[in-house]
C-alpha cells in the first residue's frame, strides 16, 4: 500500500530521482527545497516517512529534524536523512535530534526502497 | 534518468562555481573554518551526485581531492598556496569533466593523472613531515588496511520492537562489513507461559573480521544504542576468522553455554597473534583538531598584511567593474548601464578611500636622513642643515620603502660633491652654513619630491665633455642643459675627479634613476654653477592602479597612462603614411609622431581611418599612431616578471573586462628609446 | 583503484610526458601546476621569439614560451591538441611562474630512477646539460628534462649548434 512520504533536498537532481523511484513504487511523494520550506507540510495531516537531506542551505537537514520532533503530531514519525557524510559524528548528531536512520548517497533505488521498507511497515 | 543527469549537470555547474568563489575567499582567510566547512559541503554534493548519476571520474576525483580537505579540517595540514593552486585547477579540471562526453580525451586524463599525482604528493609529504613516526593515510588507504578480528555482545532490551527496530537488520547491516560469525543465544528465554511476542528475548554473540575499523561498527548501533546493551572489543589486529583453531575455540565455548569470558578470550588471541609473523600496519591516527583560540581585537591597528589583502580586493573588485561595463555596453539596457555607472563611480571612490589607507607621510623616513647629515657632515667637516619642507606629504608605503635608498644616495652625493668646504664658501662669499633641502608637494596625481643644495652647482659643459671623453656621445653632439644633466644618469658616468670615501661605497646615480624607475617615478637634475643644484623626483600616487586610455592595434590592446595622454586626434592612414619627417599638424602646430604599428612589427592592415594620441614626452609633445581608441580604462597593473626584464617600453599589464591581456605602455622609455634614431623632438 | 597508488615509494618519480614534434619529452610533475587549453596570448612588443606572449590565468599574467622555438624547432602551430602546460620553476633562486606552449600531452607516468637512463653525450641534438636522462619506451624513448635550467638562462637554447661556423663568419663583419 503506498504511503505519504516527503522528500526534503536542495539539489533537485536527487529530490527528482528520490521521488521518481518512490512514486513507480506506489507511494505518494511531497517535496521540499530545504528544511524551512519543507517545514509547510506538517500541518497536521497524515504522513508516513520524511527523508531529508542534511547539508542544505537556510536551514539544514539536523535543524530540521529538531523541528519535526517538537511537533506533536509527528514526534514518532520515521525521518531517514540523506548523507553522502560517512562521518559518525554528523550521524549522532542527526540521531540526537530525533533521526530514526540514513540512507548514504548514492543509492540505487532498490536500495533506497528496502531502507525505507526497514522502517514503514 | 536523462532528465535528472541533465538537471545535475546545471547543478554541478552552480556547485563548481560556488566551490571557486569559496577557494578565492579562503586565499585570504586561509584558517577560516567556515570556509573549509563549504567547501566541504560542496564537494560532498558533487561526490554524492556524480556518483548517482554515473559521472564515475568525477566522483573518484572528487574523492581524492576531498582527502585534502580531510587533513585540513583535522588540523593535520594548513591550506597553502600549492594547495590552493590545485585546488584551483581542479575545478578547471572537473568542468571539463562534466563536459566531457564518452570518447575519452587526452588532455582531460592528462589532466586527470596529473591532479591526482599532485594531490597524492601533497598527502604523501604531510606523512612524511609526521614526526612521530606514525602515518597518516589518505582516506582511501586506509579502507585498505588488514582486516581487525572484534567481538561482539548485544543484548537488545525486551521492548526494542517498540521503537521500531529490528535487530536482525542491524545484524544484517553488520554484517556487510565483513567476515562474520553469530551466534543467537537464547538461554535468557523466559518459560512458555511468559513468552510475550511483541518482546525481544534474544541476545547475539556475534565475531566480526572487518577492516573498517571500530567506528563503522558502533555507527551500525547509532540509532539502537539506547535500546540496547552493547559491548564491542577488539581482539585482535588480524582476522581470526580464517582461523580454524580459532573458530573451533569459539564454538565450543558457545556451546557449553557460557558466556563469553574476555579475558581469557584476549589471552587466546595473543598466543595466536604470535604465531603470525607479520608487522603489524600502524594505525591511523586520530587527533581532533583543537579549536583555535578566541582572540578579540581591541585596538585598530591594521597589520599591513591586510591592508595588502585589501587593496587586492579593491582591485579585484576594479577587474570585475571593467567587466561589468563591458557586459553592460554590449546589452543595450538602459537601466543595466545606469547600475554599471554607479557601481563604477562607488568602486572608484572606493578604490582612492583604499589606497588612501596606505599612504603614509613622508615624515616617517626623515629620520634617518638628518642621521646621515649630521654624520657625514662631521667627517667631512662642513657645516650643513638638513631642512625639510612639506613632509606631511603622503605616499604608498611600498614606494616610500623603495624611495629611502635612492634619497640616501643622492643627499649623500649632495653631501659629497655638491656643497662646497668650509674655506671655499668663505672665498665664494658664501654663508658659512649650507643648505640640502628635502621638499615635497602634490602635483595633480603626482607627489615631487626635490632635493636641492646651495653648493658649487654642476657645469654642463663639463660633462658634456667628460661625456665625449668617455665615448658616451659623440664629439659634435648638441644638447641642451637639461639633455646634458640627463647624461649624468648614465650606467658607468661619475663626474667626481677622484674617488672619496663617501661615493666611494655608493652606487652611480644610474641606479638611482632605475630605483625610481622601478616605482615608476621619474628623476630630473637641474643646476647652476656656484648656486646649487635641484634634483626633481615625480612620483605616482600609487604603484597597483593607474588610470589610463585603452587603445588597439590589430588584435592586441595597450593601456596610455592617462597621465601622459595630452589629446587625442583622428588622421586618415594615407596622411600618416605620406607624412614628411614623421609630421603632421594638430591644432595649427608640427607634432612628430611614432608609428606604433612599426615600432611593434604589429601585423595585418591598419585601418583607413588611425588615431594618434599625443602624450606629454618631457617638454615635449609626441604623437602615437594607434588603429582605434577604444576608452577610459582603470587599469590594476600586474608585472610582466622577470621574463621580460629586457622589455623597455611595457611597464606592465593588465586583466581587461573580458579576461584577455593589455599590454600598460611605458610612454617615456618607449619615447626615449627611438626618439634619438627615428626623429628629431621638437621644444 | 590503480590511479590512488601513485606514490613516492622510495626512487620512483611521476613525470609528465609531452610531444613536441615527433619526440617526447618529460618533466617532473613536482614542476608542473597545471594544464591549460590554447587561449588567446597577447604578444609582448619587441621580445625574443620564444617568448610567445602572455595570458591571464586566474588574474595575474603568465609569460608563455614556445619549447618549439626553444628546441630550436619552428613555432608552435596550433591545433586542438596544443596546450600550455604551466610550470613553476626556480630561477636564480627565485621561483616564477611561466607556461610552455607543447604541441600535446602524452601522458603520466612513474619512473623509477633506476629506469632512467644517461643520455648519449654525443650524437644527440640537445645540450647534455638540459637532459636528466633516458626512459625507454617499446617503440622509442622520452627525454627527461632538467626544467630548471633550461629556464636559468633566458638566451640559452637547448639545441645544440650544429653549425657553428655562421655565427663565426657573422662577427667577422
Amino acid at each position: 500500500m503506498g504511503k505519504r512520504i516527503l522528500i526534503v533536498d536542495d539539489s533537485e537532481s536527487i529530490r527528482e530521482v528520490v521521488s521518481f523511484t518512490l512514486e513507480n513504487a506506489g507511494h505518494e511523494v511531497l517535496k521540499g527545497v530545504d528544511g524551512q520550506d519543507a517545514l509547510k507540510f506538517l500541518d497536521g495531516s497524515k504522513l508516513d516517512l520524511i527523508i531529508t537531506d542534511l547539508h542544505m542551505p537556510v536551514m539544514d537537514g539536523i535543524e530540521f529534524i529538531k523541528n519535526v520532533r517538537a511537533k506533536a503530531d509527528y514526534q514518532f514519525i520515521p525521518i531517514l536523512f540523506l548523507t553522502t557524510e560517512s562521518q559518525t559524528q554528523k550521524k549522532m548528531e542527526a540521531k540526537d535530534a530525533g533521526a530514526t536512520g540514513w540512507i548514504i548517497k548514492p543509492f540505487v533505488p532498490e536500495k533506497l526502497l528496502a531502507a525505507i521498507e526497514k522502517v514503514v511497515r | 534518468m536523462e532528465k535528472f543527469r541533465e538537471k545535475f549537470i546545471e547543478e554541478a555547474n552552480d556547485l563548481i562555481n560556488e566551490l571557486e568563489k569559496v577557494l578565492l575567499a579562503l586565499e585570504n582567510q586561509p584558517k577560516n573554518p567556515d570556509l573549509i566547512q563549504q567547501i566541504f559541503r560542496v564537494m560532498h554534493s558533487l561526490k554524492g551526485g556524480s556518483a548517482m548519476f554515473g559521472f564515475t571520474k568525477m566522483d573518484k576525483f572528487t574523492h581524492h581531492l576531498e582527502s585534502i580537505y580531510d587533513l585540513i579540517r583535522n588540523s593535520k595540514l594548513e591550506i597553502n598556496n600549492d594547495i590552493l593552486n590545485i585546488t584551483l585547477a581542479s575545478v578547471d579540471h572537473l568542468r571539463s569533466l562534466l563536459q566531457e562526453k564518452d570518447d575519452e580525451d587526452t588532455k582531460n586524463k592528462v589532466q586527470n593523472d596529473l591532479l591526482v599525482a599532485k594531490i597524492q604528493e601533497i598527502i604523501n609529504e604531510n606523512v612524511m613531515a609526521e614526526s612521530n613516526g606514525k602515518t597518516i593515510q589518505p582516506m582511501e588507504q586506509r579502507q585498505n588496511k588488514e582486516h581487525a578480528t572484534y567481538y561482539l555482545n548485544f543484548k537488545p532490551h525486551a521492548n526494542i520492537f517498540n521503537f521500531g527496530t529490528n535487530p536482525l537488520y542491524l545484524i544484517d547491516e553488520l554484517c556487510d562489513l565483513g567476515q562474520y560469525k553469530v551466534f543467537p543465544r537464547f538461554d535468557h528465554l523466559p518459560g512458555i507461559d511468559e513468552l510475550d511476542a511483541t518482546k525481544c528475548f534474544i541476545y547475539w554473540d556475534i565475531f566480526l573480521a572487518t577492516n573498517q575499523g571500530i567506528n563503522a561498527i558502533s555507527e551500525v548501533f547509532i540509532f539502537a544504542d539506547d535500546q540496547c546493551d552493547l559491548k564491542v572489543q577488539k581482539i585482535s589486529e588480524f582476522n581470526l576468522l580464517d582461523e580454524n583453531t580459532f573458530i573451533g575455540i569459539i564454538e565450543e565455548s558457545v556451546r557449553s553455554h557460557k558466556e563469553i569470558d574476555l579475558d581469557q578470550m584476549m589471552l587466546l588471541t595473543h598466543d595466536l597473534e604470535k604465531i603470525y609473523e607479520k608487522e603489524k600496519e600502524p594505525q591511523a591516527q586520530t587527533k581532533s583538531g583543537g579549536a583555535s583560540a578566541d582572540t578579540s581585537i581591541s585596538s585598530i591597528r591594521v597589520s599591513s598584511q591586510k591592508l595588502d589583502d585589501l587593496i587586492n580586493w579593491v582591485s579585484e573588485l576594479v577587474t570585475i567593474q571593467a567587466r561589468l561595463s563591458l557586459f553592460a555596453q554590449e546589452n543595450d539596457s538602459a537601466e543595466l548601464s545606469a547600475i554599471s555607472e554607479e557601481v563604477e563611480k562607488i568602486s572608484r571612490r572606493l578604490r582612492d578611500d583604499v589606497f588612501g589607507i596606505r599612504l603614509i607621510p613622508i615624515e616617517t623616513m626623515l629620520t634617518r636622513f638628518q642621521r646621515l647629515v649630521r654624520e657625514l657632515s662631521q667627517e667631512l667637516d662642513k657645516e650643513v642643515v638638513f631642512k625639510t619642507e612639506g613632509t606631511e606629504t603622503e605616499l604608498d608605503k611600498n614606494i616610500i620603502e623603495m624611495l629611502a635608498d635612492p634619497l640616501m644616495h643622492i643627499i649623500r652625493n649632495s653631501l659629497d660633491h655638491g656643497i662646497e668646504s668650509a674655506e671655499e664658501r668663505k672665498i665664494l662669499g658664501k654663508p658659512k652654513k649650507s643648505i640640502i633641502l628635502l621638499k615635497a608637494f602634490y602635483s595633480g596625481a603626482n607627489v615631487v619630491i626635490q632635493i636641492s643644495d646651495d653648493g658649487r652647482g654642476i657645469d654642463p659643459e663639463k660633462i658634456k665633455n667628460y661625456a665625449i671623453a668617455k665615448g658616451l656621445i659623440g664629439a659634435e653632439a648638441e644638447l641642451t642643459k637639461s639633455e646634458a644633466f640627463d647624461l649624468l644618469f648614465l650606467p658607468g658616468f661619475s663626474t667626481a675627479q677622484k674617488v672619496t670615501k663617501v661615493s666611494g661605497r655608493g652606487v652611480g646615480m644610474d641606479v638611482v634613476k632605475r630605483k625610481i624607475t622601478e616605482i615608476r617615478g621619474e628623476v630630473e637634475i637641474d643646476s647652476e654653477i656656484n648656486k646649487g643644484t635641484v634634483l626633481t623626483i615625480k612620483l605616482p600616487l600609487t604603484l597597483s592602479i593607474i588610470d589610463g586610455l585603452l587603445v588597439q592595434m590589430s588584435d592586441t590592446k595597450f593601456i596610455i597612462p592617462l597621465s601622459s595622454v595630452d589629446k587625442c586626434y583622428e588622421f586618415k592612414h594615407k596622411v600618416l603614411e605620406n607624412a614628411i619627417n614623421n609630421l603632421i599638424r594638430t591644432d595649427e602646430k608640427e607634432v612628430a609622431f611614432l608609428n606604433l604599428r612599426q615600432m611593434f612589427q604589429i601585423e595585418g592592415t591598419p585601418p583607413e581611418t588611425e588615431h594618434v594620441v599625443v602624450v606629454q614626452f618631457g617638454t615635449a609633445k609626441i604623437g602615437l599612431s594607434v588603429d582605434t581608441i577604444i576608452g577610459q580604462y582603470q587599469a590594476v597593473l600586474k608585472p610582466l616578471g622577470r621574463l621580460y626584464k629586457k622589455q623597455n617600453s611595457v611597464s606592465g599589464a593588465t586583466i581587461l573586462g573580458d579576461g584577455t591581456v593589455a599590454l600598460v605602455l611605458d610612454t617615456n622609455k618607449l619615447i626615449s628609446q627611438y626618439a634619438t634614431n627615428e626623429i628629431k623632438i621638437g621644444g | 583503484m590503480d590511479d590512488t597508488q601513485i606514490q613516492n615509494i622510495n626512487n620512483t618519480n611521476t613525470f609528465l610526458s609531452f610531444q613536441l614534434g615527433k619526440e617526447l619529452f618529460a618533466l617532473n610533475v613536482s614542476k608542473v601546476l597545471t594544464i591549460l587549453e590554447m587561449k588567446p596570448i597577447t604578444k609582448v612588443p619587441n621580445s625574443p621569439e620564444y617568448l610567445r606572449g602572455v595570458i591571464n590565468l586566474r588574474g595575474n599574467v603568465l609569460p608563455v614560451i614556445d619549447m618549439r622555438i626553444k628546441f630550436g624547432m619552428s613555432a608552435t602551430e596550433f591545433t586542438t591538441n596544443t596546450c600550455i602546460i604551466v610550470l613553476s620553476v626556480e630561477i636564480e633562486g627565485e621561483t616564477i611562474q611561466l607556461g610552455i606552449l607543447v604541441d600535446s600531452v602524452d601522458s603520466v607516468i612513474e619512473i623509477k630512477d633506476t629506469e632512467i637512463e644517461e643520455s648519449p653525450t654525443i650524437g644527440t641534438k640537445y645540450k647534455v646539460e638540459f637532459i636528466q636522462g633516458m626512459y625507454h619506451l617499446e617503440d622509442g624513448f622520452i627525454m627527461l628534462l632538467n626544467i630548471d635550467l633550461i629556464f636559468s638562462n633566458d638566451e640559452l637554447m637547448i639545441a645544440q649548434e650544429v653549425e657553428t661556423n655562421a655565427s663565426v663568419s657573422n662577427s667577422e663583419k
